[in-house]
């Protein structure tokens, strides 16, 4: 007798299948979330036909040291290009990967695009990590389907030509039929993204009123962009400002060619300057003149298909100005690749934030939420008196917002400030939920413990189904510039219905029999 | 103890209709004030440039924000700045500034009166067209609407009697109402995220309505003045957890967005409101309801 008791007080209590199952997704999660505590830079994305390329650098490999010098984070490694880049003479430079070396023995900064190792598989939203978002539309006409389709991948393509590797191009509709398409850009974003997305991009190469050859790959068939045929190649000092001027080499199709060679043969030299054509090679990009180039006399009429495309950058310091002259020079080359839309584009809506701001954000956001589980965790400790049931609530409160936060990253879903607020918001119902459970297990002492915790769960279902409703419009409204929020709110208490808030009332009734 | 309890019960069983009378004066004032304000303004609601059309520009940094605003005002009339500042430091961190003028118009003047260029390292910039706001407000007001008559047939379905469900409904419209009066009251202008907020406060406040009528008119057992008293002791404490929750963001913790603090503004006083519009006025009207339909 005696040492069957013994057996029966030792005897680990039978956890219900729950337990279990929160156990699982809760681990589950940790593994979707799989936070990394490794230093250095990822490399995002490699330009084409770059020396970084050819020296086998990939997108998705981390650099941790240049020329000896740790990489712990991106700052370090703008400081130390920086500090090397531009130079006159060629350097050697030594980037040392997680697994590799390599040497690239080049004048200017390796042709990449880096950003900080994400600490985990979250991803966070505009607000939170800096980026920018645009929403545009045809200007004055309604897109089908097909429309939207062919701006979303010129779009795309424009962005990646351009360089830009962290974007997502996709249509959005609102409640009331209208097409969008939203851009979406992580971290660090050109200065001038409006003109890169809103830019109808019609490029046109004219003599006189005759059109020559046109943006897009029909009329040209390559563009330098990088080595001797493309680059700045003066800066000077002009009327107090600053100005860098850019070439690049073209190749045209053998079509335009010809029309080139036709319209120039009909043209006579210019008589104030003999060594030139009468008429300019005049250069429009969406109607407005970039540039106007002389055509030397001994082009007339033959069929070249070799051209350099000249512009030009400004500012008030030659920094600037090269800078500047950079940029143009990117667009107007990723504009001739990408070719042009047939139709002007309006930009409804623009933000761009500061990522410096989302660091600050972010930082306040997990003390604000330190600082809340501490007020709750005090206040329930209050109430219950009890350090084992404060805990559960705690501990099933922390679980519902940590496998939310899972879900989101296993979606991809980018947390932004409302989602966050969302989420903050169902674990409020969370608590509410827990509050229910225990006082309607002290509730009514005739009824059984499984009938109290059904009347429990008839308002929390309730509730659930109630908040479910309420939030369901946000999908909707507003081209869905909300859907994060009810997104959040909705996976928070679905979690808690499914997963937490039964594991919960298995865990108080242990206590209780206790 | 057990004195005590009969005694404020028998207290409530006297005043719980002069209780009703607080709630239902509060809801005619805001109602009245709303009246007013739409006279005024044409509108419901200030709205903030996500729902007007223009330009917000949030500056970062070490700046002289009155030379600034000074400047700035005789170009753009409509120019409103606010700062928000680290409350351990007592420093302002950023400055906003918005206007209906279009962040091309905008930034160039304020790089002039600054004396640097604004980068994506120093500022944010957010802009929404006029049109696009405009719609914006629209459907977020439709989606304000939907969300309401969704909640109110949700709530008839799960309790299947006309009046308790109603009194759930008014206190809904309760929680929705005297927030919004307050808010125009205090001249605070609303984004997009703020109604947004309005939506969630449909699905956040009206759990313990459902805890209140579930434990007057389907539970058994206790009388029926305990199990209110038991229900609102349970759901005001739920109610206080959530502001707990909610106030820090506002008296501890700055520097966050805004979207979220006006989310979390909202929620807080659609809470104080759910206080009043669960324990007096849906309350009364299901003693009353419980009364006539004799359920002890």
């Amino acid at each position: 007798m005696v040492l069957r008791e013994e057996k029966n007080t030792m005897k680990f209590p039978r956890l219900s299948w729950k337990i279990w199952l929160l156990a699982i997704v809760l681990l589950a999660s940790a593994l979707i979330i799989s936070p990394t505590f490794e230093t250095g830079v990822i490399i995002k994305s490699v330009e084409k036909n770059s020396t970084a390329l050819d020296q086998g650098l990939k997108s998705n490999m981390i650099i941790q040291s240049i020329n000896g010098n740790p990489i712990k984070n991106s700052e370090d490694y703008s400081r130390i290009i920086n500090s090397i880049f531009p130079s006159k003479n060629k350097t050697s430079l030594k980037i040392n990967t997680k697994d590799s070396e390599f040497v690239l023995f080049t004048n200017k900064a390796p042709e990449i695009i880096i950003a900080d190792i994400p600490k985990t598989k979250l991803k966070t939203g505009l607000d939170l990590s800096g980026g920018a978002r645009a929403l545009v539309k045809a200007e004055n006409k309604s897109l089908n389907a097909a429309e939207l389709n062919d701006l979303i991948s010129v779009t795309s393509n424009r962005l990646n030509e351009f360089g830009i590797a962290d974007v997502t191009v996709k249509q959005v509709s609102d409640l009331s039929g209208n097409n969008f398409m939203l851009i979406e850009i992580a971290g660090a974003t050109p200065t001038d993204i409006e003109d890169l997305v809103s830019k109808q991009g019609k490029f046109e190469a004219k003599i006189g009123n005759e059109t020559v050859f046109i943006g897009g790959e029909k009329d040209i068939t390559y563009v330098a962009r990088t080595g001797e045929q493309s680059g700045i190649y003066a800066c000077e000092a002009y009327n107090g400002e600053e100005v860098c001027s850019f070439r690049f080499a073209i190749t045209l199709s053998e079509q335009a060619a010809r029309l080139q060679a036709a319209i120039t043969n009909n043209l006579t030299t210019d008589p104030t300057n003999p060594d030139y054509l009468s008429k300019k090679l005049d250069l429009y990009l969406d109607d407005s003149l970039v540039d106007s180039l002389s055509i030397s006399k001994d082009l007339k009429g033959r069929e070249t298909t070799q051209i350099s495309i000249q512009g030009s950058g400004k500012g008030t310091t030659r920094k600037e100005a090269y800078d500047d002259a950079t940029n143009n020079m990117k667009k107007l080359q990723t504009i001739l690749i990408t070719g042009s839309l047939p139709f002007k584009l309006e930009i409804v809506k623009i933000d761009t934030i500061s990522p410096v701001l989302g660091k600050e954000f972010t930082k306040n956001l997990i003390i604000l939420g330190l600082i809340v589980f501490v007020l709750v965790s005090v206040m329930l400790f209050i109430k219950f008196r009890r350090i084992k049931v404060t805990a559960a609530v705690i501990l099933t409160l922390f679980s519902e917002a940590f496998i939310t936060l899972a879900i989101a990253a296993l979606i991809k879903w980018n947390l932004d400030a409302p989602a966050i607020a969302g989420i903050i918001a169902g674990m409020g119902t969370g608590v509410n939920d827990q509050i229910i459970i225990l006082d309607e297990a002290e509730f009514d002492k005739h009824a059984s413990l499984k009938e109290r915790v059904k009347n429990a769960f008839f308002i929390i279902l309730s509730a659930f189904a109630l908040i479910i409703v309420a939030m369901l419009p946000l999908f909707w409204a507003g081209a869905g510039m909300l859907k994060g929020f009810a997104l959040t709110t909705i996976i928070g208490v679905s979690v808690g219905i499914l997963v937490t808030r039964p594991a919960f009332s298995e865990i108080i009734k242990l206590i209780i029999k206790e | 103890m057990d004195n005590i309890e009969s005694n404020s019960k028998d207290w409530y069983d006297r005043y719980y209709k002069i209780l009703f009378l607080i709630p239902i004066i509060l809801l005619i004032i805001s109602l009245a004030y709303l009246g007013y304000f739409f006279n005024k303004h044409g509108d419901f609601m200030l709205k903030d440039v996500s729902l007007s059309g223009g330009s917000s520009i949030t500056l970062q940094g070490d700046i002289d924000i009155n030379k600034l605003e000074s400047q700035l005002k005789s170009k753009f009339p409509d120019l409103s700045v606010r700062s928000l500042t680290d409350i351990t430091t007592g420093k302002p961190v950023s400055f906003i500034l918005e206007s209906s003028s279009t962040p091309e118009q905008l930034k160039p003047e304020i790089e002039k009166a600054l004396g640097y260029k604004l980068t994506d390292k120093n500022s944010s910039t957010e802009f929404t067209g006029p049109s696009l706001s405009n719609s914006f407000y629209k459907q977020l007001l439709f989606a304000l609407l939907i969300s309401f008559i969704l909640m109110s047939i949700t709530i008839f379905v799960i309790f299947r009697t006309f009046l308790p469900s109603l009194a759930v409904i008014f206190a809904v419209f309760g929680d929705i109402v005297m927030p919004l009066a307050l808010i125009d009251f205090l001249g605070i202008r609303l984004s997009a995220a703020g109604i947004a907020a309005f939506l969630m406060l449909i699905g956040y406040s009206v759990d313990t309505d459902i805890l209140l009528t579930t434990r007057a008119i389907r539970t058994k057992g206790n009388t029926l003045n305990s199990r209110i008293f038991r229900a609102f002791k349970t759901g005001s404490f739920m109610t206080l957890t959530a502001l707990v929750a909610i106030l820090p963001a506002f008296f501890i913790v700055s520097g966050l967005p805004d979207s979220f603090r006006q989310i979390f503004f909202i929620l807080a006083l659609g809470l104080f409101a759910d206080l009043i519009n669960t324990w007096l006025t849906n309350a009364s009207i299901i003693k009353w309801y419980c009364e006539r339909k004799k359920i002890q």
